[in-house]
């Protein structure tokens, strides 16, 4: 194709002109591999030009001598060069660091990245996280500045967690961030990893707000691959094969440890349950990308098959999924027509009834390790009469347990230009989602064995339908510097949900029962089984537009405003809500006295302030409602109590996010050193929650309603260099950075008063008990742990404790009250940071990934339950069972477990989270335009004084810093991968 | 052109729809498995008993779930303990030992949901005389007078609890005024009971069943209004024991004159799983394996038995007892009383079919002996264990037994006490009449006088345990008998705190792991989830 071109060019070129200058030359990277494809043009005459052949050379004929050429490339920088008589010139394309013309994507459109007034972050595929990720949260791990992706259990059907800017909402309202496929709502597991090519983030307020409602968690916006520029034709192969590791056992007594310390217990064996649960999982993904066309009609079609094994037994994690999208412009190119589908499954084994029991990690680490796995017959040991204790090897295998889950979505948008300057777009889409989840115990299963449930099984079944239309105008133009668009727009959003549920036990034997056949059981008989079946509808509706208006790139403006409607809160007094922002931009470096400094090659100044809503999660709070409530006995028969659902409160509305961001956008030293600074203020007004209310007066003892005020106030840095460059040596580094502080401003709302300025929420467990984990206050940041301190042991090992007063109290004399009770620690990270680096070495790449999050506490549940001498069930405890509680004495026999300050640790790590190895063999013979081969490792190692397992927990909701000893255990995966292009 | 008009109408006709269309405009409102209020209006005797219902339904779960007043009442008095019970549990955080100590806190489980519970019920009876108020459940005449008085003594006897437990709470009857409520004393709590029970017992059904099987009728009302004229004296400072004696008369006479309730000869009658006609069951809470499934809804089984005991029944689910009996107070039996030997479980244990039991872990045989070591280590097979009521052979992890709330004996005996205390004879022979079923084959050991009655009690008080031993006796209890009396006719049914209370012995004595603690423990605290929900409520003294 590029030889016909060149061809084509030269011909017409020999026929038409005489006294033509003849210019050839060469286009090179900074690496010396020639670039093909590059247009070169006269830039007198931008007619008259060519574009480079595969070795990357060119011939151009000039009616002047000594022309000046302008050679451009996608991904490099633009540049002029000179020419001389009869010489060839050498070019060396540098790729572009200067951002500015880059496309960022702001939601029902683009914009020049140079234009751009609000915070929004991009992440090209080239930075992605590269090994077995999860799912596409994972690829931006650490690449954000102020975005927090967690990674909380090595669970392979689980996903990531991500939190925008510090906790922003205290549990009524929805938390999740809107994430859009291709401008489609969806989720982080929607498409595959290896079928993404950039992620935007929009971050603050004012680039969010034309989302309204949903925008509040941020938006994230994913653009998956798709047909474009002049290389079309192509087959693209990704595929990789990995293991895994635990990435740190918890250190249990050994079955000689167990059996010294208590001797009536021992039964004989040794067992090491941890390594009797986990194995060498072996995970392989393959990603096929197809795309063609011409600039008329492109296709593009991708299959990503993955199996996926975690390392706990039989927890694996198979997915199927493809996707093709088709466009077509037809009448000049003034109408274009997009087909999007997507079809996926997925499917997981069970070993509990909704997903991978946690039981049997925490049963594995506290079973009795002298105890055998198996009795000589060859049935599981257990024993039913210990409580709370159960083979964690019969658990895995005594159970057949399968979810699937299948997704098809199609999409289409129909883009009208009547004329050049105006675009009519209609977007629609329609996901439909099956869910079914069938799980049967045998009965060799504790359930049957102990629990009189024989052959325990369950069927789940839901669809849940999601459907989408846009309608928006768009009207762009440029006149005489003056640069302007105004948007308008129209979404409506409708969400479907059906369930079914059943339960049923007493089979007689495991061969004709199980999931496939749950009617046979004598529960349902009995009247013992369980039936449920549910449905919700919710739906969205707003009104948009947006205009913005640049003077010569140098005084940039931005407002929009969205009004929209929620179905959650039909009922209330405030369904529909008005969500406002506006955003200014100034562009210094355009500014004529800054002209002369060279050295700067960008600084802009950005401040933007946006108001953002969420709805309550749970429709219908606004109305007194009615549902069944317990049996009861009238004259000789049971009949269904009719009970009020929930307290009313019709004057709920919107929780309400205004934002103030201001930001720097620099470049120095030829871009070789870039980066934004931004500074926000966030606070939330109005923040749902389900509040603790008195009853009577309460029908219930909650409301959820809308309280007090929540703001995060943070600074984020992102610093992109070119640390390093030479003609085959290139080091690029990227700093992230963000510091955010949580304060809670209030709890009371206009209506709605809290009678005291704290509640506490959340829950931590020992030894079966029970108690509150965290303590939520005004004035305080979110994820305070709430609980006793204790400052030393006595001569026996029995907590001293510091008492309200900060008087010390013995442990007899300790009233255990709950004015006692201390914030001994938070969960909620304050600083974090990622250092992203990648050297590029002549084919080879080598790209470091590190990330860390600073100034926080853990609550340490293993220790808490496995280093307490008392061990009055018998179970195994942690080595450090022994260790000197602050230097002085083991832990006394007569301290019962507890929630207390000593098992609270510093979380902060440091994590070499990815390091990934490849060599680019480039163009490979005739068909193989590239070959690259990999190795990287996920999770490589973590710099942290933590004890327990991975300080990387879940910093979700209210009670952030929680290590639970259910959690499934964290891996470090070693993977080997290939990439071709054909 | 002719293109770009089709493309353009095809524009205007998508703007037109849409506006025209108001379903994109208009938010969704319908609800699937509830219904909004205003769409149901009750009418007939079936929707209104739907709602009414709906009021008792919290006694139950006051009293039996998890931590309900069962425990608040039985785990803090002297007749039984939830020991650790090593390689099984009970331990959880001290919670039963702080019970049994009485060093409970203001965030200890059992101090929350005895308050909860019972003010779910008070919610409801709110809810519903509003509702009748109102007209939207559509009763009216006689029996919107019936059902109003209905719903304000079922209101009192949820206030009874919470009197007893709790004292100084607050009194709430409208349920539209949503100030915070202001806390009422002890006193007035009580005289609001009283007075309410008073005001609207007239107007009660005088039905002893069917209709009428675990409603307040006019009998139940007279038996909590003897219990809080017994109680008259803790609760509000004056005795009224001649009350007391007239509101028992109300009860035994229609006893005597229709039938309807009375005496069962058999001591197991009113505590079989079919004991809903049992006609000395006066107000019942029923229950049913099937219909009633909270978990732990009513689970004695569950809770006292050792794990191996579920071959003994042929338990649906293996039990994982801890409660036992405390040794001392099954030493006060007379070793002829059925009672002793029908309402616990003792000794050898066999399987269904009759094979001896043995203890899983140990190997040791399942033979309950009388023995507890100390509250902070037993065995699992140390204890005797609760079998008042009767545990089906097959049932699950619930019970379909019924719970005798009020029952006949009771009436008798509260009578028979306050006889006693207002200087009256005949307390002797209404003991014996109780006493007379559990001596059937000793009919003479029946027989107590109004001058035994009189005498001190035969419990052993003082510190027995591993820890410490003392003998601290009884016999310096006035009407200390009575007492005992009480003891073995109503042990296992969720009241010992109260009877010792009222005989000045629950924080005077010492018993098991327990040393006498101090007056302010004749009340709970305020649990301290309620009082970060309301800045009225003080908290109790001693807290």
């Amino acid at each position: 194709m590029k030889h016909l071109l060149s061809l084509l060019t030269l011909l017409s070129v020999s026929f038409t002109a005489f006294a033509q200058h003849t210019i050839t030359g060469e286009v090179e990277d900074q690496m010396g591999e020639t670039v093909p494809g590059a247009t070169v043009i006269l830039k007198d005459n931008p007619t008259i030009g060519t574009i480079t052949d595969l070795d990357g050379k060119f011939v151009l004929e000039s009616p002047k001598a000594n022309p000046v050429l302008v050679i451009s490339f996608i991904g490099y920088a633009t540049q002029e060069v000179a020419t001389e008589e009869k010489k060839t010139v050498k070019i060396i394309l540098h790729e572009d660091n200067q951002l500015l013309d880059e496309v960022v994507l702001i939601g029902y459109g683009t914009q020049r990245k140079g234009d751009v007034t609000s915070s929004v972050a991009s992440v090209k595929a080239d930075n992605f996280v590269k090994g077995s990720v999860k799912d596409v949260g994972q690829l931006i791990q650490g690449k954000v500045a102020g975005l927090a992706i967690t990674n909380p259990s090595g669970d392979p059907s689980g996903g990531t967690q991500l939190r925008l800017r510090g906790t922003n909402t205290i549990g009524g309202a929805n938390t999740n961030p809107l994430i859009l496929i291709d401008g489609i709502p969806g989720d982080f597991s929607t498409v595959a990893p290896e079928d993404v090519e950039s992620i935007d983030v929009l971050k603050d307020g004012s680039a969010a707000a034309i989302y309204g409602t949903r925008g509040t968690n941020g938006v994230i916006l994913i653009t998956t691959k798709a047909a474009k520029g002049s290389d079309i034709n192509s087959v693209e192969y990704n595929g990789y094969i990995s293991t895994s590791t635990i990435a740190k056992k918890l250190e249990m007594l050994s079955a000689s440890e167990y059996a010294a310390l208590y001797p009536d217990q021992n039964k004989g064996f040794d067992t090491d349950w941890q390594d009797e649960i986990t194995r060498v999982p072996v995970s392989h993904v393959h990603n096929i990308t197809a795309m063609g066309g011409n600039t008329k009609t492109n296709y593009i079609a991708n299959i990503n098959i993955s199996q996926r094994q975690g390392i706990l037994k039989r927890s694996n994690f198979d997915s199927f999924q493809g996707r093709a999208e088709i466009n077509h412009r037809l009448f000049d190119d003034k109408v274009k027509l997009k087909f999007g589908i997507l079809g996926k499954k997925t499917e997981a084994n069970n070993t509990g009834s909704g997903g991978y029991d946690g039981y049997i990690f925490s049963q594995a680490t506290r079973r009795n390790p002298t105890e055998p796995v198996k009795n000589e017959d060859g049935s599981w040991y257990e024993n039913t009469s210990k409580f709370e204790y159960e083979n964690p090897v019969s658990k895995i295998y005594e159970v057949d347990g399968n979810r699937k889950r299948t997704t098809l979505r199609m999409n289409g948008s129909i883009t009208y230009n009547p004329i050049r300057d105006l675009t009519l777009q209609a977007v629609g889409s329609y996901e439909r989602q099956n869910y079914n989840n069938g799980y049967s115990e045998t009965l060799e299963h504790i359930s049957s064995l102990r629990d009189g449930l024989s052959g325990w099984t369950t069927i789940t079944a839901s669809t849940s339908m999601e459907k989408l239309l846009e309608l928006t105008a768009r009207y762009e133009k440029e006149i005489k510097g003056h640069k302007f668009s105004v948007l308008g727009g129209y979404s409506y959003n409708e969400t479907d949900y059906e369930e079914v549920y059943v339960n049923n036990y007493g089979f007689q034997d495991d061969y004709f029962g199980g999931w496939h056949n749950i009617g046979i059981g004598s529960a349902l008989k009995d009247g013992l089984a369980g039936m449920s079946s549910s449905k919700a509808t919710t739906n969205l509706i707003g009104f948009f537009g947006r205009a913005t208006y640049a003077w010569r790139n140098r005084y940039l403006l931005m407002g929009a405003l969205r009004y929209e409607g929620a179905s959650q809160l039909w009922g209330t007094d405030n369904a529909w809500g008005l969500f406002p922002s506006v955003s200014l931009g100034w562009r210094l470096t355009e500014e004529k006295f800054m002209k002369n400094i060279s050295w700067l090659n960008d600084l802009k100044f950005r401040a933007g302030y946006g108001v953002t809503g969420s709805q309550p999660s749970r429709s219908f709070l606004g109305v007194a409602m009615l549902k069944y409530g317990s049996y009861a006995y009238s004259n000789g028969s049971w009949i269904q109590t009719i009970v009020p659902a929930s307290n009313a409160n019709p004057d709920l509305k919107w929780e309400e996010k205004k934002e103030t961001n201001i930001g720097i956008d620099w470049a120095v030293l030829d871009s070789r050193l870039s980066g934004t600074i931004d500074f926000y203020n966030r606070d939330v007004d109005g923040l749902i929650y389900e509040y603790a209310v008195p009853t009577p007066p309460n029908l219930y003892n909650t409301t959820i309603a809308n309280g007090g005020t929540m703001r995060n106030r943070g600074i984020e840095i992102l610093i992109n260099a070119v640390a390093y460059r030479s003609k085959s040596f290139e080091w690029n580094t990227t700093v992230t950075f963000s510091y955010n502080k949580n304060e809670l401003v209030s709890l009371n709302g206009s209506v709605f008063k809290t009678e005291y300025d704290y509640f506490n929420t959340g829950q931590v467990e020992y030894s079966g008990q029970v108690t509150d984990s965290h303590r939520v206050q005004v004035g305080e940041s979110i994820g305070n742990f709430w609980g006793f301190k204790v400052v030393d042991v006595d001569d026996e090992g029995r907590w001293i404790y510091e008492d309200r007063n900060g008087n010390l109290v013995n442990y007899t004399d300790f009233t255990h009250a709950a004015d006692d009770k201390k914030v001994i620690g938070n969960g909620l990270p304050n600083y974090y940071a990622g250092w992203n680096n990648t050297f590029t070495y002549k084919g080879w790449d080598l790209g470091i990934t590190m990330r860390g999050a600073f100034d926080f506490q853990l609550i340490n549940s293993a220790r808490m339950n496995y280093e307490n001498a008392k061990n009055s069930r018998f179970e195994n405890r942690l080595t450090s069972v022994s260790d000197l509680v602050f230097g002085k004495h083991t832990l006394s026999k007569e301290v019962e477990p507890e929630f207390n300050s000593y098992y609270v640790e510093d979380g902060d790590y440091w994590k070499i989270d990815n390091i990934s190895l490849g060599y680019n063999f480039g163009a490979l013979g005739k068909y193989v335009k590239s070959l690259r081969l990999y190795g990287s490792v996920l999770n490589a190692f973590t710099f942290t004084g933590y004890k327990g397992i991975d300080p990387e927990v879940s910093t979700d909701g209210l009670t952030p810093g929680y290590d639970t000893r259910f959690r499934y255990p964290s891996t470090r995966s070693f993977t080997i991968g290939l990439n071709v292009k054909f | 052109m002719k293109t770009s008009i089709k493309i353009w109408s095809l524009g205007v006709l998508a703007a037109t729809t849409l506006v025209g269309n108001t379903a994109c405009t208009e938010l969704l409102d319908e609800s699937y498995s509830q219904v909004v209020s205003e769409k149901y209006s009750p009418t007939n005797d079936a929707d209104i008993s739907y709602l009414v219902n709906a009021a008792y339904i919290p006694w139950r779960q006051t009293m039996l779930l998890w931590n309900g007043v069962v425990r608040s009442e039985e785990l803090c008095a002297d007749q039984d303990v939830i020991p650790a019970r090593l390689g099984i549990g009970w331990v959880d955080g001290y919670i039963y030992k702080r019970w049994h100590q009485h060093v409970w806190t203001t965030e200890d489980d059992g101090v929350l949901q005895g308050w909860e519970r019972t003010f779910e019920g008070i919610n409801t009876c709110n809810r519903l005389l509003s509702q009748i108020e109102d007209g939207v459940i559509g009763v009216t005449g006689e029996a919107k007078t019936e059902l109003v008085s209905e719903l304000k003594v079922l209101r009192a006897s949820y206030y009874y609890i919470l009197c007893d437990l709790y004292g100084n709470v607050p009194i709430v009857t409208d349920f539209k005024d949503t100030n915070l409520p202001q806390q009422s004393t002890r006193k007035e709590v009580y005289d609001f009971i009283v007075r309410e029970i008073t005001e609207n017992i007239g107007n009660l059904s005088e039905t002893a069943r069917g209709y009428y099987y675990g409603r307040f009728n006019k009998w139940a009302a007279y038996t909590l209004l003897a219990k809080m004229y017994l109680n008259a004296e803790v609760y509000a400072g004056t005795a009224q024991w001649n009350e007391c004696i007239a509101a028992c008369d109300q009860v035994i006479n229609f006893a005597k004159s229709s039938g309807e309730y009375g005496l069962e000869s058999d001591i197991n009658a009113p505590f079989l799983t079919e004991n809903e006609n049992s006609k000395e069951i006066i107000f019942g809470l029923p229950f049913d394996e099937v219909y009633v499934t909270d978990w732990n809804a009513f689970d004695f089984h569950m809770y006292t038995l050792a794990p191996e005991n579920q071959d003994t029944y042929q338990l649906k689910a293996r039990p994982w007892g801890g409660v036992c009996a405390i040794p001392q107070f099954i030493d006060t039996f007379d070793p002829d009383d059925q009672r002793l030997a029908d309402w616990y479980i003792t000794g050898q244990q066999y399987s269904y079919a009759g094979d001896s039991l043995f203890e899983s872990t140990t190997g040791v045989p399942l033979d309950y002996p009388n023995v507890v070591p100390s509250i902070d280590e037993s065995y699992p097979y140390q204890g005797y264990r609760w079998g008042k009521f009767e545990y089906a052979i097959g049932i699950t992890n619930r019970l379909s037994n019924d719970w005798p709330q009020f029952r006949y004996a009771d009436v008798l005996l509260m009578k028979a006490e306050a006889l006693m205390r207002a200087g009256k004879p005949g307390a002797g022979a209404l003991v014996t009449e109780v006493r007379q079923r559990a001596f059937g084959a000793n009919p003479a050991k029946a027989v107590v006088s109004d001058a035994d009655l009189n005498a001190g009690s035969c419990y052993d008080y003082g510190r027995r345990d591993t820890y410490s031993t003392a003998h601290e006796g009884g016999a310096d209890i006035k009407y200390g008998r009575m007492l005992d009396e009480l003891g073995w006719e109503f042990c296992q049914e969720g009241r010992r705190r109260q009877d010792l209370i009222r005989f000045g012995v629950f924080t005077t004595k010492s018993w098991f792991s327990h040393d006498a603690s101090d007056a302010t423990k004749n009340l709970y605290p305020i649990p301290n989830k309620i009082m970060l929900t309301n800045s009225n409520l003080k908290q109790n003294p001693g807290y």
